[in-house]
């Protein structure tokens, strides 16, 4: 195994090997949440995934300074002064995102993701690795986020982004299944099975 | 990284501090355009009440007094606003209008949102009883009975009654061209 | 809305964790057997209650009245993160074999989403001290219901024959996908949504 991944690598890692959601498992709870609809799972990737490379570059930045004792609450209160930055420009500019997302917008704040790569990456590689692993990792989870939005709207409304794709007699009565919260768990599973089969992550 | 205690202190304090003044920062810049949309919400709402169906409102007049609404790209009808001296101050009446000029629903605001009406009395506009006559009503119709028209006035409030319904029907007249799709200049 | 209703809500209608969708990590990170699922569900009830109070009081003594509410996020999880460093300084000091049961799940909690979420609805529904209180209790006993509940059904799982691209997760989240479904039988339960 090479000593010294290429930055590519940093980059492309996050999409499928080390697929935070897939393989990785975590930041779980807004997958199934926030991806009723393929718009919804995108603005919530969109979110996530701001303040995840925001937050691996600001602490990156300041890994020199941070006194190992207290890394923790001060990558918290990075983190959170981003989540909180994203929580308000979205309250302003996308209130109907805003209002669908509700308390998972700021519950970014404790998506595993983040605090996991600041501590895992962030502080001990530089601000242009950081950079990538922080894009990586967000094109990685917003793909599953997306992905799993645009099947449960397709299957729960016949639509992906409000375009009607599946005929109208099935858009008259389709699957609510995937809709609720059942759905969203078996989707995941099947996602995870088909996952494992495939190989990705080995 | 230092491991002096002071600055494991000092750093904890100093990056609260720049937390702190950068969100105070986004709040105040966001603040406006939070508002603005609340606003939008509450419209949304207020008219929703009267125009079911319509996912979009967008105001004709300078005065905001009438609202084309739209569902898509479809106009389905106009919300017109009026306001009369009632009794004991102004009454706001909100009503959806379709493209035929009838009436779909009217909305009274209640003592909530200001309304300075007696309650039990001039207050009574604000419920169905009194809302529902103007269903599928045009401007002609909408005058108190003893006056010629369709609406029966609340026992004990005529000035109430009176200022809902005069109030709506010279604003549908006033703005009567718009209610007709075809009338608009170009805007649809 | 009254406290019998808002703790039947919490506990059952909306669940956190199969209604909600919040707290799913350990749920399934955890849930693997009975033993560190009883004990992860102690420690939650613990830190939430508590997590509820502070955060509750901060808020409405400090935050609000002093026009700091967009700190709000970053104060609550601040919050969380301190007390379950307390949690866990007190456990390994008295509760020793509790601390190491729980291994690596005990500061996990800081980034359990229930607790966080729980304060955040504590604001929003507009609780006062008490109702929030039974929200929070609530809400805790809905997670250790899920918990435990699957965890019983995880440990026959181990020895079920089962396909091995669905072995570990998949299984389990349509394990999930049943059990969530078997709860939506609780909607509009007492009239409650």
């Amino acid at each position: 195994m090479n000593n010294h991944p290429s930055r590519l690598s940093y980059l492309t890692s996050g999409i499928i090997k080390e697929n935070p959601i897939l393989i990785l498992m975590i930041g779980l709870c807004p997958t199934l949440a926030t991806t009723v609809t393929a718009r919804d799972g995108l603005g919530m990737g969109v979110a996530a995934s701001f303040v995840l490379i925001c937050s691996n570059v600001v602490i990156s930045a300041i890994r020199r300074l941070v006194p190992d004792s207290v890394r923790i609450p001060i990558f918290i209160i990075v983190i959170s002064t981003f989540v909180t930055i994203i929580d308000y420009v979205m309250q302003a500019y996308q209130p109907d995102l805003y209002r669908v997302l509700g308390v998972f917008v700021p519950l970014i704040v404790v998506n595993c993701i983040i605090l996991g790569r600041a501590e895992a990456f962030a502080y001990h590689h530089g601000i242009i690795d950081s950079f990538l692993d922080g894009l990586g990792k967000s094109i990685g989870f917003g793909s599953v986020l997306f992905v799993m939005g645009a099947l449960r709207e397709l299957f729960g409304n016949g639509t992906i982004l409000n375009y009607p794709l599946l005929p109208t007699a099935y858009r008259t009565s389709p699957m609510l299944f995937a809709i609720f919260p059942p759905g969203a768990f078996f989707l995941i599973g099947l996602l995870k099975a088909l996952v494992n089969k495939l190989g990705w992550g080995r | 990284m230092e491991k002096s205690k002071l600055w494991i202190v000092l750093s904890l304090f100093i990056t609260c501090l720049i937390s702190a003044f950068a969100l105070s920062q986004v709040y105040t810049t966001t603040l406006p355009k939070i508002e603005y949309q609340r606003n939008v919400a509450a419209i949304k709402i207020a008219f929703g009440a009267v125009m079911p169906g319509a996912d979009r409102f967008e105001p004709t007049t300078p005065d905001s007094s009438v609202w084309f609404a739209y569902s898509g790209d479809i106009r389905i009808g106009t919300i017109i606003r009026a306001a009369e001296q009632g009794y004991a101050g102004l009454v706001p009446v909100t009503a959806g209008i379709d493209t035929t000029g009838k009436i779909i629903a009217i909305r009274v605001a209640g003592s909530a949102e200001g309304l300075k009406e007696t309650p039990g009395l001039g207050l009574k506009a604000t419920e169905p009883n009194f809302g529902n006559q103007f269903i599928g009503r045009t401007a002609q119709e909408i005058r108190l009975k003893n006056e010629g028209g369709a609406i029966e006035a609340i026992t004990g409030a005529t000035i109430t009654s009176r200022a809902v319904t005069d109030g709506l029907r010279k604003a549908m007249e006033k703005y009567q061209p718009f209610l007709k799709p075809e009338t608009e200049s170009g805007v649809n | 809305m009254n406290n019998a209703k808002i703790f039947i809500a919490a506990f059952l209608v909306n669940n956190i964790i199969l209604m909600r969708f919040i707290g799913l990590c350990p749920f399934f990170g955890v849930s693997t057997s009975i033993s560190t699922a009883v004990g992860m569900s102690a420690a939650v009830l613990f830190v939430m209650l508590l997590a509820a109070w502070v955060s509750w009081v901060l808020y409405h003594v400090l935050l609000f009245p002093l026009g700091l509410v967009f700190l709000r996020t970053a104060v609550f999880i601040l919050v969380i993160a301190s007390l379950v460093q307390l949690v866990e300084m007190y456990l390994k000091k008295y509760l020793r074999n509790l601390y190491s049961a729980l291994g690596i799940y005990l500061p996990l909690i800081t980034t359990n989403c229930a607790i966080l979420a729980v304060t955040f609805f504590n604001i929003n529904y507009k609780f006062n001290l008490l109702q929030a209180t039974i929200f929070a209790l609530g809400t805790a006993l809905g997670f250790a219901l899920v918990i435990i509940l699957f965890a019983t059904i995880r440990e026959r799982l181990e020895d079920a024959p089962i396909s091995p691209a669905f072995k570990g997760y998949p299984i389990a989240f349509i394990g999930a996908a049943l059990v969530s479904l078997a709860f939506m039988g609780f909607t509009a339960l007492f009239g409650i949504s």
